[in-house]
This record gives structure tokens, sequence and C-alpha cells, in this order.
């Protein structure tokens, strides 16, 4: 499998190395030089100077060759005619995006984008999940964050401890999906009881998440 | 902001320039000499020094691959979009925009590098490269001295 990253020198470089690993062969394009240059260093990582939005480039990098191409650059405008290029000039089958601006993602998609990323909205999203929501461990956003799969901790003397699944009230649009137990994993039903030191997989629609974890765990 | 004359926004045509370079600012002020209806947006609102004391149309600050801010130009009004930044990229996104999301009749689109073609040909976008006209117009020139010789 052969994956092709353009611009975005830290996540280029992460995201290289951990494709590496995983046995993709992996080649990187990047307009500064210096940048080059450390990419260059990662270990069998094949690297391109110049812009990424420029078809010859692309050629060079070996796009015709290639299975998912991610761009990566700070410019939206760059990333949509790069996934354009890769796309209808060279034939690639996965284009991926990141992107500034969330307003745009209906749009890049529309243009045939197959996977856009807003970075700043993923990042805003964990941050007020680390700060502001204690009891989550996980929340994993699903069909363009319309649905998110959370994974929560039952604490001793939590309103749900030692409860069955029943007589607690979750809102309409949560369901638990699973409990973890030590080492067990119990799909539960209705008449299921609830331990303190449980973890929850709650899987939500509509934002219901928090609602859910203050009935379950009573904050 | 009524920047435009009375009674002129609603009737005739709207035409809104993305990009106020040289290019941009020059068509900005003939479509206003001929009292059309007029916006021009660019991310530096320096750029609109270059825009007659005449110019009777709308300026807009900001970054045009930002749908709000062409939302605030009132882009689905327009009957023309023309991207004239001097990024080629901008440009073509901006021309999509325009074209697939707003479906705008005409979008016209200036591209420095006639390489990145394919990306907009099949959406029905008109461009224009600033090469590709200078060498024709050149290589016509260079075919009037010729020919001047010969007679």
């Amino acid at each position: 499998m052969q994956v092709l990253l353009i611009g975005g020198f830290d996540i280029a470089r992460t995201l290289a190395a951990s494709l590496l690993s995983k046995k993709y062969r992996v080649t990187a394009i990047h307009p500064d030089y210096d940048c080059c240059k450390q990419l260059a260093d990662i270990k069998g990582l094949q690297v391109i100077h110049g812009d990424g939005s420029k078809p010859f480039i692309l050629e060079e990098a070996g796009a015709r060759r290639t299975d998912i191409a991610i761009a990566l650059t700070d410019s939206d405008a760059d990333n949509l005619v790069i996934c354009e290029l890769c796309k209808k000039r060279f034939g690639v089958t996965k284009t991926v995006s990141v992107i500034k601006n969330a307003e745009n993602t209906a749009f890049f998609r529309q243009m045939g984008v197959d996977a856009v990323v807003c970075a700043t909205n993923t990042i805003t999203g964990i941050i007020e999940q680390l700060a502001f929501v204690h009891d989550m461990t996980a929340l994993v956003p699903v069909g363009d964050g319309r649905v998110s799969i959370a994974e929560v901790s039952i604490p001793e003397g939590a309103p749900a401890a030692d409860k069955k699944l029943w007589e607690i009230s979750l809102p309409r649009e949560v369901i638990v999906g699973c409990i973890l137990r030590k080492d067990q994993t119990l799909i539960p039903r209705g008449d299921t009881r609830i331990l303190a030191g449980d973890s929850l997989v709650l899987l939500s629609s509509a934002h219901q998440e928090t609602d859910a974890i203050r009935a379950l765990t009573g904050r | 902001m009524e920047l435009f004359k009375k009674g002129k926004k609603e009737s005739g045509a709207y035409t809104m320039i993305i990009g106020c370079g040289r290019l941009g600012a020059s068509l900005a002020n003939a479509l206003s000499d001929q009292e059309a209806s007029v916006a021009v947006v660019d991310k530096d609102e320096r750029a609109f020094r270059k825009l007659d004391a005449s110019y009777g149309g709308l300026t807009l600050t900001g970054d045009a691959t930002d749908i709000t801010v062409l939302r605030s130009a009132e882009i689905e009004r327009a009957d023309t979009v023309v991207s004239v930044t001097n990024d080629d990229n901008t440009n073509i996104m901006v021309a999509q925009i325009a074209r697939n999301v707003y479906h705008i009749p005409n979008v016209i689109c200036r591209l420095y590098d006639p390489e990145r073609e394919i990306v907009y040909r099949e959406f029905g976008i008109d461009t224009i490269c600033p090469t590709v006209l200078s060498t024709r117009e050149i290589d016509r020139l260079l075919g009037k001295a010729k020919g001047e010789k010969k007679a």
C-alpha cells in the first residue's frame, strides 16, 4: 500500500513514522527545504521537495502508484486542489484532507474528497472533553459527529451502581451497548445489574451523552 | 453598508469579484463606471485603495474560501463570479464553490498555471491563463512582424 503525505510538517512526521512501522510505503511532499531534510531523517521515508498542488511534483512523488493521498497543508484551497488532482488526474483511490474551516466539510465531500478532518474542531472537542467531562475516558464521534461512542466508568456510590439497567432513566437517544467488568465483556439487557467499577460503553445521538453520564454517575 | 446607488441593487446583473489586485480592481472600476452592481472581496483591506474614488460598489474584507464571507457578500444573488486572487488554488476553490454550491451561471477564474486544468474543466468554469494569452499574443505580434518584413 502506497501512501502520499502532502504538507503539514508535524502531523506528516508522526503519521509517516506510524505508517512506516505498519509496513506501508510512504512518500512525503513538503515545500520547505529544511523541513524536507528533517523528514528525510525518518528511515524509509521518501521525501520530495516542492509544492504538492503542482501536478509535476505529484507525478514525481509517484502519485500514479498511490493508493491513499493525505493533504495536510494549512491552506484549505491547497488541500482541495491536491485531493482533486490526485483523484482526477492520477487516479488515487482514496483522498483525505485536513481542513481549517469546518464549514467547508460538506463542500469538500461534494467535490469528491473521501474523508475530511477538521483539525480545529477535533482538537477543541478533545480539549472540552478532557477539561469538562471528568468521568468519560473516551469519546469517539461517528457519522460526522451526529453519533458518539463514549466510555464511562461507574464510581462507588454513583446513582447507577447496583441498579438494573431498566431502573435508570437514560435519555431516549442513548443506549448502553456494552459493560466492561474486569476481564469480562457483557452485552446488557434490561435486567442486567450495573456494579461500581464497571465501565459502560454508551452509544448516543444528538449530543445526549452528557445527560446520560449525569444520570449514570451523578456528575 | 448601503454603498450602492439607489435602485441599482434590484435591477440588472450583480457581479462579484474575488481579489482586489490590479486585474480585480480595474474590472471593478470598469463595471462600476458602467453603473453595474458589483462587489469586491479581498482579505487585505489595503487592497481596496486601488479602487477609483468614484467606485460605487461594495467592498468586503475577508477570506473568500470561507463560505460565510461569500454568503455575507450575497453570493447567491450573483450572476457572475470572477475569481482573480494571486493564488491559483484559492481561485479554483472559490470558482468551484460558486459553481457547485451556489450554481452561479457565469464563473470566471484566473489561473497562472495551466497545468491544473483537469481540476476545473468538467465543472464548466471559464478560465483565463495569462501565460497562454501572452504566448498567443506574442506569437501573433511575431507573425505580424514577419509578415511586414516579407511585404
